[in-house]
């Protein structure tokens, strides 16, 4: 069974994304702060991690830095309300970005597709 | 012995006096002044001189006093001659130098020199030229020639001149607007080749300029001091050559000349031209700085609506910026719940479990308060554009935000506890907005301080401030966070949209108040909103 990490400020939304992907038939962990998301990353491993931009008082652009450092096989989706992080040189490392959306047919076809091409490599 | 005289000759008439002219009259009635004006130089009275014996002594006296009388009536009418022609001159030239006063264009100015130089009513020059000295101080350089090319010419000219009756003034006005451009064109070629360099120090031009005084040229085309050029140039053999000088500056020279007529160039003329040179001078120096002064002014003016239209795009781009931002803000406060709101109701499309969907109406509901209070934020901070201002109690502005929070700090068991300073002035603010601050102040207390079970309202004067300070007994905060809950659309733990207490700081910014966050020595964190005590601008 593919893992997936969702890594969000908004307790709604990792619900949300949980129980949908859960639905999916992935296993999923959630984290609010990317001190708990390196806290799973060190003890699991993840076929996707679903990571959203702005976190609080945090960046997850700078988690996302760390991620493609030391964890290659690793697929990264960046997850943000905000579009114009497009415009950031750093969210280039992501394998994929998704503007939230309250359809996630998007987001599940995303990370289909990558966890296809991981597979596939 | 007969006499000749008619005063001596009851039989003769005055009125048959072959001296007295018309417009004399007046003799007729005055046998006195009859003899002194007419007599004594009538033919008739110098041959009954002449029948005088010569033994009579009074015979050689009236012929000495009628010499001397002769001499000094002569000298008198010369220099009544000299007196009417210096009061014509210094009429002239005080009409002259009102309207060069009153010309601030340099082509005006000079249509009004070279008009008087040339006309027959100034000094009746035939031509005269103007060199200016070019503004690196290098050249003399030929501006403008006036008067005829050639004899016909000169005729047509002073023809029409005869027949139009013009004043000088009028004369000089017709110059500027009609002829000025045509007679600069008409000498292009003389002018150019009269250019000389100011290095040249013996050029009889320079000359003129350094010894500050005109200099009549005779025989030019043999003259070893004129320069054959400027001779052949001109073509003429007689020239005055007029330095014009303004304070000490050399502002370029005059040459008039009789072209036409040949007519002498008398000392007298020099005299009068050379005090005529003088405002002359003044005036194209006057009518050049302004000329210069204008163009300086223009491409400030035009520099300035530059700069101005260049402001106008910053503050543009500035507001596009602001506007961009707090979009941005706004749409990533609104999007995150939408998101919940939307992925919840299409989970309680598919779910069949009751549980589950009494559950995901509870988060549709809350996603939807928080939706409330973000719009409830963006308004409140529309209205900071536009603050009502006037003087309010501060205590009883607390007193009374406090009671409408009543019902949310017993929730949260928190208890409000006052420290009001008496006789407190009263402050000039927006009701308001302030009320909106303390109220974002109070809440951001109840929902970042879980341990916190007091806050504490205390107000003061300090000098001309006024203090409003809110404290809690909860933890205290790092100086990023302090920092971040100020700074404007930074999201934060506790303010959800990211609007609240940056808003609280521009607010108070605008009433020219300020807001900080300090830790309290005894634990907790003081928010303090200083208001000035007085009217702003």
């Amino acid at each position: 069974m593919d893992r997936i990490l969702i890594v969000d400020d908004e307790a709604n939304i990792r619900l949300l994304y949980s129980q949908e992907l859960a639905d999916e038939g992935y296993r999923v962990d959630t984290a609010g702060t990317i001190a708990e998301a390196l806290e799973h990353l060190s003890a699991n491993s993840y076929s996707v991690v679903l990571l959203d931009i702005k976190l609080k008082n945090e960046s997850g652009l700078d988690l996302l830095q760390k991620l493609v450092k030391e964890r290659r096989d690793m697929a990264v989706i960046l997850s943000t309300a905000f579009s114009c992080y497009k415009d950031d040189f750093s969210a280039w490392l992501a394998d994929s970005y998704v503007v939230k959306s309250s359809d996630m047919q998007e987001l599940k076809d995303e990370i289909k597709r990558l966890i296809l091409r991981k597979k596939s490599r | 012995m007969a006499y000749e005289c008619c005063w001596f000759n009851p039989e003769r008439n005055p009125l048959d006096c072959p001296n007295i002219e018309e417009g004399e009259e007046y003799l007729y009635a005055s046998p006195r002044k009859r003899f002194v004006e007419k007599c004594i130089d009538c033919d008739a009275f110098e041959r009954d001189m002449c029948r005088l014996p010569n033994d009579d002594p009074f015979s050689s006296i009236i012929k000495i006093l009628r010499e001397e009388y002769r001499d000094q009536k002569s000298h008198l009418i010369s220099l009544s001659s000299f007196l009417s022609s210096k009061s014509r001159e210094i009429k002239f030239l005080h009409e002259l130098s009102v309207v060069l006063q009153t010309s601030m264009e340099l082509d005006e100015v000079l249509s009004v020199a070279m008009t008087a130089i040339t006309s027959g009513k100034g000094f009746g020059m035939n031509r005269a030229f103007l060199l200016m000295t070019d503004r690196e101080r290098e050249y003399l350089v030929g501006h403008i020639g006036v008067g005829p090319k050639n004899y016909e010419e000169a005729w047509q000219i002073w023809d029409d001149v005869d027949r139009s009756n013009f004043s000088l003034k009028e004369l000089s006005r017709d110059f500027f607007k009609s002829k000025i451009s045509l007679e600069k064109a008409k000498f292009q070629d003389v002018l150019e080749k009269l250019t000389v360099s100011r290095k040249d120090e013996n050029h009889i031009f320079n000359r003129a300029l350094k010894e500050r005084r005109p200099i009549l040229v005779e025989n030019a085309f043999t003259n070893p001091e004129v320069d054959p050029k400027i001779a052949e140039a001109l073509g003429v053999g007689r020239f005055l050559i007029m330095p014009l000088i303004s304070r000490n500056r050399s502002i370029g020279i005059l040459l008039a000349d009789n072209f036409v007529t040949n007519k002498q160039i008398s000392p007298r003329d020099m005299e009068s031209l050379q005090t005529f040179a003088f405002p002359v001078a003044f005036a194209i120096e006057r009518a050049s700085l302004y000329e210069r002064l204008q163009v300086e002014v223009e491409k400030k003016t035009r520099m300035n609506q530059q700069l101005q239209e260049q402001q106008d795009l910053i503050v543009r781009m500035e507001k596009m910026a602001v506007v961009g931002k707090v979009t941005s803000s706004i749409a990533h406060s609104i999007r995150n719940p939408l998101v919940a709101i939307g992925g919840y109701a299409r989970s309680l499309l598919k779910s069949d479990n009751l549980e589950k969907k009494k559950e995901y109406l509870e988060f549709i509901l809350n996603e939807a308060r928080h939706l409330d209070e973000v719009l409830g934020e963006v308004i409140s901070y529309s209205d900071t554009v536009y603050p009502i201002m006037d003087w309010w109690d501060v205590n009883q502005l607390a007193i009374a935000l406090v009671g409408d929070m009543k019902d949310e700090l017993a929730d949260m068991g928190v208890t409000a506890e006052f420290c009001f300073s008496p006789d407190m002035p009263q402050a000039w603010l927006d009701y308001k907005q302030i009320s909106y601050c303390l109220k974002t102040i109070i809440n951001h207390i109840l929902q970042s301080q879980p341990t916190a079970t007091r806050i504490e309202l205390k107000t003061w004067v300090d000098g001309g401030r006024i203090i409003l300070c809110v404290s809690d007994n909860g933890i205290s905060i790092s100086s990023e966070m302090k920092t971040a809950l100020i700074t404007p659309f930074m999201e934060t733990e506790a303010m959800g949209s990211g609007v609240g207490l940056p808003l609280c700081r521009m607010i108070l910014e605008r009433h020219g108040s300020a807001f900080t966050i300090e830790d309290r020595s005894d634990g907790g964190t003081s928010y303090s909103i200083i208001l000035e005590n007085k009217r702003g601008e």
